[in-house]
């Protein structure tokens, strides 16, 4: 059920003069939830877009489960939740979830759909157009849409972005285990270090523009976790490393943008 | 062209809003009778009394021109879009499909008339086929923007589910197209209607334009105006009834969305602009060609590449043949230009002042908006009536015909100038002349290049439709001749070179366009 991805060699470079990415071999393990952090404008979005075949790697491949991302695009394998959420405005909310399942050739199952948008906290709001919801709601709405065709490859790109911090927590703490129990391999880009700890197995540090991995740090805490999970002295110690990787990528870079 | 989707404001007092048309009937009135004798205008009175007493004549005439109107209007449309759809999903062929959509567009009406006469015969569809030419440009060209105006993030989405152009089409560009496709009909209904009267000067059996002709020719004032107000009544109806069937089945004022064109790689993937131009060359020689043979029209009549070649280039009389439309071209050139001219300039200019005098909308706008709708070539023999069959009558008729669009247009993109600019100057206290020079007019440019293009074909219509009625001057009437004599080598020629020339002034006002853009917008080119 779940797919490996591995990225060789891959770099992006924009019409030949913005380097995005540079040559980076990456693998992603079936089943895991990996979370990118990195400074803004990095090209994580960018990474994420290759990964799912939107975007053409300047140079290097990118296998997901030993074929290319059209394959499984194809197959209606993969979801995106997308940095802007998306929606067509003229859908409501669930319109926006049935086209998801329209365009991945699946069935409209009614049940599914009223339980996820009530797992992102939008009861009430499933008939409701995009233009009347708040940034966050839309956001969670993105959610629901891409976790409603039960993808094998999940990329989450900034998803809680304009969620307030208590939602945030709270659908941290529900989601994962809907892509966690089908064995998604899930992507995370984020910019909060305690959500990445908090959600994934794995946390990889990107330097500022162009990304390369700075570090690759495991996050060692059981699953599935708990709420008390982040008092833990471990947790602790992985978001003070994952901080000072952060730290360093930027302190690296700066003599260089001197120059 | 876009700014159909402008509709008037709804704030507006029904009393405001009667006493500006009640206040023009009663001059109207008033001057008609001062008039009395002079032969140029009938009044609201005698224009009443007219058409009660003819109102079978005038109705069943009615009838036959909205029968092929319809027709036209239908035909036009659906092949704008099918041609927009194909140049969304096989974005190679766009340029093809624009270049050749703009060279049919350019046909100069009055003399495509005739030729789909003899080929046709006496029925309706020479009427209809005009129509329909008449409409399809205006689809298209908002067609194509709206189909493109989707963020490119809706895309992905749709690409992420591994479905490609033809699923994107279906479920986002479609939906996100429907305000541009309206705004396109909205402009289509009244022009339909132009085009099947168009048709009908050239010897149809019934219609309007059948009448009008003959009213002129008999000088019959109160016949004329009469024939021009019914057909002006019907296309401003028809423009606001398509606007109200829209909001019905949007259920909202269709809202314009803008948004970066996205598919940059699309771009890279058209053809540069030389290889292009021959590419349209050849295929319009082609379809020209295969159209001839195709059909098995008669040489007599139907002229194709290679005979139009030898009548302009090759043959003994070539070089007379070329002097007479040189002769012609430049007589018209002196009537077109400067109402091209001085309709653009005072479009922008009265859209200015409004921008700078907001107390003057409340009765132009509302005004202006019915008065777009106007087929103004169908009161082309108003003009003649009233100032003559010299120069000033064509000039004039000329500039109120790029005069509405442009105002219009120009009007749009005044008001599109982004709020949240304009609040940043407010909060430097700039005064409205610097707002509307350094945030509106950079705003305005497009839609006023937007028009400017678009009304070399319109502008070139009229001023061919004036010189076939009434001047005798210029390529309208050397069309009219050769058509009347059969001269078809003549009459192909000229339609041909009329084509080119409009097309070419198009591609020219493209052209100053984008330098234009370059220097003093350049965000509005991105
Ligand atoms: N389509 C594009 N064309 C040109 N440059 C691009 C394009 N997309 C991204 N870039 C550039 O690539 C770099 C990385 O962009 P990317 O969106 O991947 O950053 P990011 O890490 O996701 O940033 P953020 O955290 O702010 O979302 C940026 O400098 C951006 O300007
Ligand atoms: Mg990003």
């Amino acid at each position: 059920m779940s797919v490996p991805v591995v990225c060789t060699n891959v770099a992006k470079t924009f019409r030949g003069a913005v380097e995005a990415v540079t040559p980076m071999t990456l693998s992603f393990e079936a089943g895991q939830t990996t979370a990118l952090v990195g400074p803004s404008g990095c090209g994580k979005s960018t990474l994420l877009r290759m990964i799912a075949g939107l975007e053409t790697p300047s140079s290097g491949q990118i296998a997901i489960d030993g074929h290319p991302p059209a394959e499984i695009r194809r197959n209606a394998g993969l979801s995106v939740a997308f940095q802007d959420p998306s929606l067509l405005p003229w859908r409501s909310v669930r319109g926006n979830i049935e086209l998801a399942l329209d365009l991945a050739r699946l069935p409209r199952r009614a049940d599914q759909i009223d339980q996820l948008i009530h797992l992102v906290g939008l009861d009430g709001f499933a008939d409701t157009r995009p233009a009347e919801l708040s940034g966050g709601m839309r956001q969670r709405a993105a959610i629901a849409r891409a976790l409603s065709t039960r993808p094998k490859l999940l990329l989450l790109d900034e998803p809680f972005g304009a969620v307030d911090e208590l939602t945030r927590k709270q659908l941290a703490n529900d989601l994962p285990g809907i892509w966690e129990a089908s064995g998604t391999t899930t992507l995370l880009v984020t910019h909060s270090v305690s959500e990445a700890v908090t959600l994934s197995d794995r946390v990889i540090v990107l330097s500022p523009r162009p990304a390369r991995v700075v570090a690759d740090i495991d996050v060692a805490l059981e699953r599935p976790r708990q709420p008390e999970v982040t008092q833990s002295d471990t947790f602790a110690s992985i978001v003070e490393q994952v901080s000072a990787a952060l730290a360093v990528g930027v302190g690296h870079t700066l003599p260089k943008a001197a120059q | 062209m876009i700014a159909a989707a402008a509709a008037p404001s709804r704030d507006r007092t029904w009393g405001a809003g009667l006493f500006g048309p009640v206040l023009v009937l009663l001059a109207w009135e008033v001057l008609a009778r001062v008039l009395d004798g002079a032969f140029v205008l009938a009044g609201p009175s005698a224009i009443l009394s007219y058409l009660v007493e003819h109102a079978g004549l005038v109705w069943r005439a009615l009838g036959a021109t909205l029968t092929n109107a319809v027709l036209g209007f239908a035909i036009g449309n659906a092949v704008a879009i099918v041609l927009a759809t194909t140049a969304i999903v096989v974005p190679r062929s766009e340029a093809l499909i624009r270049g050749l959509a703009l060279l049919v567009f350019c046909l100069p009406l009055v003399a495509t008339g005739p030729i789909l006469r003899v080929i046709f015969g006496p029925g309706p569809w020479p009427q209809i086929t005009l129509a329909a030419l008449a409409v399809y440009y205006t689809t298209l060209i908002p067609l194509l923007v709206g189909l493109r105006a989707v963020p490119s993030g809706w895309l992905d989405l749709v690409h992420s589910y591994g479905r490609g152009r033809v699923a994107a089409l279906l479920h986002v560009r479609a939906h996100a197209a429907l305000p541009y496709l309206v705004a396109g009909l909205q402009i289509a209904a009244p022009a339909a209607f132009l085009g099947a009267m168009v048709g009908e000067f050239t010897g149809a059996e019934r219609g309007m334009g059948v009448l009008t002709i003959r009213a002129m020719r008999g000088m019959n004032v109160d016949m004329t105006w009469a024939l021009a107000t019914v057909a002006t009544a019907v296309a401003v109806l028809s423009y606001l009834a398509i606007g109200w069937l829209a909001r019905r089945a949007l259920r909202q004022d269709p809202p314009i969305i803008l948004a970066p064109p996205a598919t940059p790689e699309g771009q890279a993937r058209r053809l540069t602009g030389v290889t292009n131009l021959i590419t349209i060359a050849l295929a319009a020689l082609i379809l020209w060609w295969a159209m001839i043979t195709g059909l098995n029209l008669n040489p007599f009549f139907a002229k194709g590449p290679a005979e139009v070649w030898s009548a302009l280039i090759t043959s003994a009389d070539a070089a007379e043949t070329r002097q007479t439309l040189m002769q012609a071209l430049s007589e018209t050139a002196i009537f077109l230009l400067p109402g091209y001219v001085a309709g653009l300039a005072s479009g922008a200019v009265l859209a200015m002042l409004i921008v700078l005098f907001p107390a003057l909308a409340g009765t132009a706008m509302p005004l202006a908006i019915a008065l777009r709708s106007v087929p103004i070539i169908t009161t082309a023999p108003l003009v003649v009536l009233l100032l003559g069959r010299g120069a000033v009558g064509t000039v004039v008729l000329v500039a109120i015909m790029v005069f509405f669009p442009t105002f219009v247009a120009c009007l749009h993109g005044l008001r599109q100038a982004p709020g949240r600019v304009l609040d940043v100057f407010d909060s430097y206290a700039a005064g409205p002349v610097e707002k509307l020079l350094r945030v509106r007019i950079p705003a305005m440019l497009p839609a006023f290049f937007a028009a400017a293009r678009m009304n070399v074909p319109a502008s070139v219509l009229a001023v061919t439709v004036v010189e076939w009625l009434a001047t005798g001057k210029g390529i309208g009437s050397v069309m009219a001749l050769s058509a009347s004599l059969s001269d078809y080598d003549m009459l192909w020629s000229s339609v041909v070179i009329v084509a080119l020339l409009s097309a070419g002034g198009y591609a020219g006002v493209g052209w100053i366009e984008k330098r234009v853009l370059r220097t003093y917008a350049p965000e509005q080119l991105a």
